[in-house]
């Protein structure tokens, strides 16, 4: 039989049993006995009927599903018995859960998961480690040949770059996509197929310059070609080379950077014609040739059973001779020098799991997504105790039926089954509308994250690894929330608990001593959130506050590169663009720079100096290097220390000049005028030239907020074309306003020229702070949250004793206590309660503080202000939160009670 | 020691299994309905075995559930009403066979140790 069977066998059965009985009733009253006598001795013969019916169910085999579906159908029915309390716990289990399970889906996509190739945890990320320098990361183009080669560890190793935006024009009409270059075996190592047509192939590496192939993504073929089918074999423009598209990747695959989106893949081998400018072809410095030229990520696929140890000591050798080439193919370029040979000779080979693509995202977010964690954890117990308390408040209700089941016989164990099937089936309610909650606030939490200088675009959409974290925390949550109140239940006196005045029977004594220790630990966690939020939102508010070097307001920023479609000489084109955005109303000034302020993404090179004060001709601490327009500093409002601000005449064929930052200067002259002395940049210019510093600025920020003192060195524009820049408009009005008016500007000198990342400095300010305004706003949310569920259990204790001890204070009135009095004796017990959870939590804050110190900026983990605010705050709310049962207690009406009594 | 709690455990279920038996035994005859299998076991016994008729029905229900048994919800040929009339099955008849000897053996084997002299007489 099956168990779905069982209702229909029931009823066989009754109608067996009730027509045996009959026939045996008509047997007796043909014996000759009265018809009354017939039915009690058919009924003796047959025996206890409802023991026969049990035995015979367990005849079927399935007692212990059906003694399931008669708790879960019993609970069910208890729970909608009680609808104000079951919809409470329910939400504010929804809440907990929720919160929990939205954050888990997050750090689930940024954090845990890995790339969907095949056998990902066989990936590694190659890097080169020294340790003089921070990690690198990447390797020239020789290098990643002879790690390919080493087929006895590796079963491949792939190489890639990230390019700028390129320009894909089709059919005639352009725009910019997220661009990467390949190589041959970048798919084929990777496992990645193809949903239309091929991949790029090894053959496309080495066949590159003859017919010019393009792999797009998913969700590009989707957003710029609508799913075109005929999409294989079309004819595209990637910045101005012809290519054809071959394929297009599986819709799952974004690239092997979480949070990146790759739109459009070439072979490396093109990067001569995609950027001629960085591929260098023909010189000392050729990108596709020179072995000291790093420039390509690599990653490799270990063979079945090589350990990353195994591999990284079979390929070390072979890297070792690598870097020995790298060291000697210097010779007769204008960067080398013995300490320069010798950084490549320093490298080791290091090999990293590459099982979840590059760290990038992981690294940038791990800590304050674990942070976030941390605080909905902490919520979820809030909600767990509050459910808790709730639980014991009706279990008080509860004590005369508990009594009375008890009486009837039913066994301690299954009642407290029976008990924690209800708070299961609470849990699972929770859970259900929990997910609902999750997916909603899964979507705020990538809207956060999206919003930060390097778009965050992750998909999070609930999966089974998800929703079953979430059943397990609706499970777990039930049986934290669940075990103590049918404990505490299942200890009812069946006598006591049956008599008439249960109110005031010492089992509910010892149960609001534990709903008081409840209340105690929410308050003590919520000191915990309050006081961490309270730290993250000040971090937040000062990093906002900070000044960074420059003027943040009235500056409106675009980015155009107009190499991209074709330009070779920018120069005149930016001077004429400059000129003519000078000339929109409202723009106060106009300059450029090659990097967006507060960007990530900069140029570092080692600078010799002459004469430095280290007395060292040459120093390899690594000098960020920001080619800039004329009277740059002026639009930024960059104070200058000494000196002047570039002008329209620093231009080729002039004197070569820099400005320096006030820390670089410091560094390298010390406490001397740097303003005439001379450096050279061969890795960045190309040749040793001397170039003037003709500048000094005070420090500023030029990739977030907390670095301190980057060596900054900045070079006219004019004299270093390279390729596209980010314009800064000063305006004397808000940048929006004149927006239109800038962009139409440059339409008018070209109206191809492509136009990206339009913002106001202030955004690009505030998109830097992503991590902080994620980490600050959420703590802020569940603090606040915690707070209220907080008193809302507050409120519920104090209510209850109040209503428990109705009695005593009418009697303690009754004998002269005034109503103040009595308002101030449940004011102190709350006061109490107040002062052991703080004292509690104080501790636990001071710890908390101390795991989130180095995500704070500009305070102390152990800030007075902040705690003491957070414990007066709390005081203070949580006392509102009784005044109303204090109020209640004041008004009780001593008549009325001594009339019940 | 395993193996003689089994067989200890084998002899408990044969006397639990004997009303199984005695159930399948009176089926034999040909279809029944619980309270004729009852009343017959009741009557052959003469009055022996005391048992209510409800204990029955756990044991119809199992034997059916191993399938034993079939039943069925006939017209009772002398009364103009339906009863839930159990029949032999193929296996029941096996299984029959199967219990009978297993008492068989139980029933010799307790004889020889109650009355050894009756054996060499």
């Amino acid at each position: 039989m099956k168990w779905w069977q069982i209702r229909e066998r029931n009823a066989d059965l009754e109608r067996e049993l009730r027509s045996d009985v009959e026939l045996e009733e008509e047997e007796q009253r043909e014996n000759g006995l009265s018809p009354e006598e017939a039915r009690y001795a058919a009924r003796r013969a047959f025996g206890n009927s409802t023991l026969i019916r049990e035995q015979t169910h367990e005849a079927w085999g399935w007692v212990a599903l059906e003694r399931l579906g008669q708790d879960i159908r019993y609970g069910v029915r208890q729970l909608l018995r009680s609808p104000a309390f079951t919809v409470t716990a329910v939400l504010i289990l929804a809440l907990g859960i929720g919160a929990v399970t939205a954050v888990f889906s997050l750090i689930d996509t940024a954090l845990l998961r890995m790339l969907p190739v095949e056998k990902p945890e066989q990936l590694v990320e190659f890097k080169a480690a020294n340790p003089a320098l921070p990690p690198n990361d990447t390797f020239s183009y020789p290098t990643f040949q002879t790690l390919n080669s080493q087929t006895q560890v590796l079963a491949g190793a792939f190489a890639f770059r990230k390019l700028f935006k390129v320009d894909v024009e089709v059919d005639g009409r352009g725009g910019l996509a997220e661009g990467q270059l390949v190589s041959g075996n970048y798919f084929t190592v990777l496992g990645v197929g193809a949903a239309q047509g091929r991949t790029i192939l090894p053959i496309d590496e080495s066949l590159a310059g003859q017919a010019p192939v393009a792999v797009i993504g998913y969700d590009y073929w989707r957003t710029r070609f609508a799913l075109d089918p005929g999409i294989v074999g079309k004819h595209v423009l990637i910045n101005s080379v012809p290519f054809t598209i071959v394929g297009v990747t599986k819709p799952e695959f974004y690239g092997v950077q979480l949070g990146d989106k790759v739109e459009i893949s070439v072979p490396l081998t093109m990067i001569g014609s995609v950027y001629p400018g960085f591929a260098a072809a023909g010189s000392p410095a050729d990108a596709l040739k020179a072995p000291f030229r790093n420039w390509l990520h690599v990653m490799g696929r270990l063979q079945d059973g090589v350990t990353r140890e195994r591999a990284t000591a079979s390929l070390s050798p072979a890297f070792a001779q690598s870097m020995r080439e790298a060291a000697a193919s210097l010779a007769g370029t204008p960067i080398d020098s013995p300490a320069v040979r010798q950084t490549f000779l320093n490298f080791r080979l290091q090999l990293e799991p590459g099982s979840q693509g590059l760290a990038v995202l992981r690294l940038q977010f791990s800590k304050p997504l674990w942070i976030v964690m941390g605080i909905v954890g902490l919520l979820l117990l809030i909600t767990c105790a509050n459910v808790a308390n709730l639980l014991l408040v009706r279990a008080n209700s509860r004590e005369k039926e508990i009594a009375l089941r008890f009486a009837l016989g039913v066994g301690k164990g299954r009642l407290i089954r029976q008990l924690l099937t209800e708070s299961i089936l609470l849990g699972l309610g929770g859970g259900v509308m929990g997910v609902g909650l999750a997916y909603w606030g899964n979507r705020l939490l990538l809207a956060l994250m999206a919003r930060g200088r390097s778009p965050v675009l992750l998909s999070a959409h609930p999966d089974l690894r998800v929703l079953g974290f979430a059943l397990g925390v609706s499970l777990l949550t039930a049986l934290i929330f669940g075990t103590i109140p049918a404990w505490r239940i299942a200890g009812v006196d069946p006598s006591r608990g049956l008599m008439q005045n249960a109110r005031n029977s010492a089992g509910s004594s010892t149960r609001s001593r534990l709903g008081k220790s409840l209340v105690v630990l929410q308050v003590a966690i919520s000191l915990v959130l309050v006081v961490g939020a309270g730290l993250l939102t000040r971090t937040l508010a000062n990093l906002k506050d900070f000044y960074p070097g420059f003027d943040r307001d009235n500056v409106l920023l675009f980015s155009v590169d107009p190499t991209v479609i074709g330009y070779k000489d920018v120069v005149p084109l930016y001077e004429r663009l400059l000129t003519r955005l000078r000339a929109v109303p409202g723009v106060r000034l106009a300059s450029m720079s090659v990097h967006e302020p507060l960007s990530m993404s900069i140029s570092t090179t080692p600078i010799r100096v002459q004469g430095s004060a280290s007395g060292q001709a040459e120093d390899l601490a690594p000098v960020n290097i920001e080619p800039v327009g004329p009277d740059y500093f002026a639009t930024m409002g960059t104070p200058l220390f000494r000196g002047r601000d570039f002008s329209w005449g620093d231009r080729d064929g002039t004197t070569k000049v820099a400005i320096v930052s006030e820390g670089m200067a410091r560094h390298y002259f010390g406490n001397a005028d740097p303003i005439g002395r001379f450096v050279s940049i061969p890795g960045f210019v190309g040749d040793s030239s001397w170039i003037q510093i003709v500048g000094e600025i005070r420090d500023v920020k030029v990739h977030e907020l907390r670095e301190t003192g980057a060596f900054m060195l900045y070079l006219p524009l004019f004299q270093l074309p390279e390729g596209g820049a980010t314009f800064e408009l000063r305006t004397a009005i808000d940048p929006a306003t004149v927006q239109g008016a800038a962009l139409d500007a440059v339409k008018a000198i070209d109206p191809r020229l492509p136009v990206d990342s339009v913002k106001t400095l202030k955004v690009q300010l505030n998109d830097s702070l992503v991590q902080e305004r994620l980490v600050g706003s959420l703590s802020g949310l569940f603090a606040v949250l915690g707070l209220l569920l907080t008193c809302v259990g507050l409120y519920g204790l104090m209510a209850y004793t109040v209503n428990r001890r109705t009695s005593e204070i009418g009697i303690r009135m009754a004998l002269g206590a005034d109503r103040s009095r009595v308002a101030r004796m449940v004011l102190r017990e709350t006061l109490v309660l107040v002062l052991c959870g703080l004292l509690l939590g104080f501790p636990g804050a001071v710890f908390a503080s101390r795991l989130i110190a180095s995500q704070l900026f500009g305070i102390k983990p152990w800030d007075p202000v902040t705690f003491t605010v957070a414990c007066l705050l709390m005081a203070a709310v949580t006392i509102t939160a009784s005044y109303i049962p204090a109020r209640r207690a004041a008004s009780v009406d001593p008549m009325q009670v001594l009339r019940t009594e | 020691m395993s193996s003689m709690t089994k067989q200890a455990q084998q002899r408990v279920g044969l006397l639990q299994g004997t009303l199984d038996m005695l159930i399948l035994r009176t089926l034999l005859y040909g279809p029944a309905h619980g309270h004729q299998i009852g009343k017959h076991i009741q009557r052959t016994t003469n009055e022996f075995l005391q048992m209510q008729h409800g204990s029955l029905y756990p044991a119809l229900h199992r034997l059916e559930e191993r399938g034993w048994v079939s039943a069925k919800w006939e017209t009772a040929p002398d009364r103009n009403r339906e009863f839930k009339y159990y029949r032999l099955t193929e296996k029941g008849r096996k299984q029959l066979v199967v219990e009978e000897s297993q008492w068989k053996q139980m029933a010799e084997a307790v004889a020889r140790v109650m009355w050894p002299a009756a054996e060499e007489s």
